[in-house]
């Protein structure tokens, strides 16, 4: 178990290095939302509810998390492509902790992105701060293993070529169907239906609800916390059964 | 002694049988040289060897163990640099060990001694801080091989070491595999017949998962009544009879 847990360690490690030193995922998971925070905050919040802090904050944070799907399945497709996973396939290592080591790398990233889309958050409008800011880092924690999870199903389905494309779709889809860049109210019974059943806009009304406070816990935490744990689960048992697949076929 | 023994060992795909009934010894301390053209079940071989893949049929023995019932006392004697570079690309050189030693559980101190050695084996220390992806082919290959010796194999598998590389590179490849045959068993595949001329003590030729030929260039030479590797090679491919 000791043994286990130090090459989850050093899995993660090396994941993390990976990550953090390559420019991209630091515009793309960090850069890019901030300057979307802030230029939609100053263009929009006056105009239109859906863009004061309170809900974009949170809005972003998730929506940067859609980012890690990207850069986790960039880097286990590439992993695989070069087969730098083969080797390690030869090493002391199991299917569990090359999933360890991929999820825990990215974990803190999602922590450190929420923390700095609340701390911007307020700054550019100081009545947003609140000490609730903690349990939607806490939270962000929580839905971010839904895009880890997906990110390292399609690394080890995708090609290095083919997961941007499939990696795409989920950030599209945390864009379109979270509801944080229009109102939801008047669109069709069917767009409804997909918003409350896919983990999108569960994932952000969560995040939002934590920041800034809830009326009822089951309507407006539990159910999409429940929502999005699904959606975790699935893509997790998923990619471990994929995951060890393909260490049997390596 | 033998460090690997096959016994009908095969392994059949849906759609092909990618190694047919292989029955092979390789001995202790050999170089040991797998030609064959593509898809010929080089690699297949090597990948059920390292116990990467399991194979339909048979059985293999290596340092003793069995690859059906023995994996990971296999694996904690063997290693494999596969015809890919394999490195963690946005790590140095150094780190690319170190980690690679860390995931194998090499206390702080074995990390250092093994550093050192790999740094001074494939000269890596004039570019220890370097990023991986920053290097040339040529150095990248030589950290992938290096990487493979972090573990201290009795048996080093190495799939087409040289693949993709200029003559200077190559060189410089097979002065540090030749470096490296006093202390292990090296199995090795190849295109490169000059590879297997300069390398090799012993080799066998695969074609459609079939082993044409075992032995030495020796052998070789006068079964086929060539006198190259090369000449030979195209001999057996070619279903040319070998007189024995």
């Amino acid at each position: 178990m000791r043994d286990s847990i130090k090459r989850i360690r050093t899995l993660a490690g090396r994941n993390v290095k990976e990550i953090l030193r390559d420019p991209l995922s630091l515009i793309f998971m960090m850069g890019l939302p901030l300057f979307m925070e802030v230029l939609f905050f100053f263009i929009f919040h006056k105009l239109t509810a859906q863009f004061e802090i309170r809900y974009l904050a949170p809005g972003i944070a998730v929506f940067a998390q859609a980012f890690t799907t990207l850069f986790a399945g960039l880097l286990i497709a590439l992993d695989r492509g070069t087969s730098f996973l083969t080797r390690l396939y030869v090493s002391k290592a199991r299917s569990y902790e090359f999933i360890f080591g991929y999820t825990l790398s990215l974990l803190p990233v999602a922590l450190v992105q929420s923390a700095l889309f609340f701390l911007v958050g307020g700054l550019l409008d100081p009545s947003f701060w609140s000490v609730r800011f903690l349990w939607g880092i806490l939270l962000c924690g929580v839905t971010s293993l839904l895009f880890i999870g997906l990110g390292i199903l399609f690394g080890a389905m995708c090609s290095e070529k083919s997961v941007g494309g499939v990696s795409s779709a989920v950030i599209a889809g945390q864009s379109i169907l979270s509801g944080m860049w229009f109102p939801t109210e008047g669109l069709g019974d069917g767009f409804l239906t997909a918003l409350r059943v896919l983990p999108f806009k569960n994932a952000t009304m969560l995040i939002q609800n934590a920041v800034n406070g809830y009326g009822d816990f089951v309507a407006d935490m539990l159910c999409p916390l429940l929502i999005v744990l699904a959606y975790t689960a699935a893509a997790f048992a998923l990619a471990i059964v994929v995951f060890q697949n393909k260490m049997k076929r390596a | 002694m033998e460090a690997i023994k096959t016994l009908d060992l095969c392994k059949e795909y849906p759609d092909t049988v990618a190694v047919k009934r292989l029955n092979l010894e390789i001995f202790e301390g050999e170089l040991f040289a797998l030609l064959g053209v593509n898809g010929a079940g080089k690699t297949t071989t090597i990948k059920m060897l390292t116990c990467l893949t399991r194979p339909s049929g048979g059985d293999a023995f290596v340092c003793g163990y069995s690859i059906l019932r023995d994996a990971e006392k296999i694996k904690a004697l063997i290693d494999v640099s596969m015809q890919e570079t394999a490195i963690a690309r946005n790590l140095t050189v150094a780190e690319n060990i170190r980690f690679y030693a860390q995931l194998n559980g090499q206390s702080r101190e074995e990390i250092d001694k093994t550093t050192a050695y790999l740094f001074d084996a494939f000269e890596l220390g004039k570019v220890k801080d370097k990023r991986a992806a920053s290097l040339s082919g040529g150095w990248q290959r030589k950290l992938s091989i290096a990487l493979a010796l972090v573990t201290h194999p009795k048996v080093l598998f190495l799939d087409e070491p040289t693949l993709g590389l200029d003559v200077i590179a190559r060189r410089e490849i097979w002065k540090t595999i030749r470096d490296l045959r006093k202390n292990m068993t090296i199995v090795l595949t190849t295109h490169y017949m000059e590879e297997v001329e300069a390398l090799a003590d012993r080799l066998g030729i695969m074609k459609d998962g079939e082993l044409l030929f075992v032995g030495s260039r020796e052998e070789l030479y006068r079964k086929s009544g060539k006198e190259s590797v090369e000449d030979a090679f195209i001999h057996v491919v070619g279903g040319g009879d070998l007189d024995a």
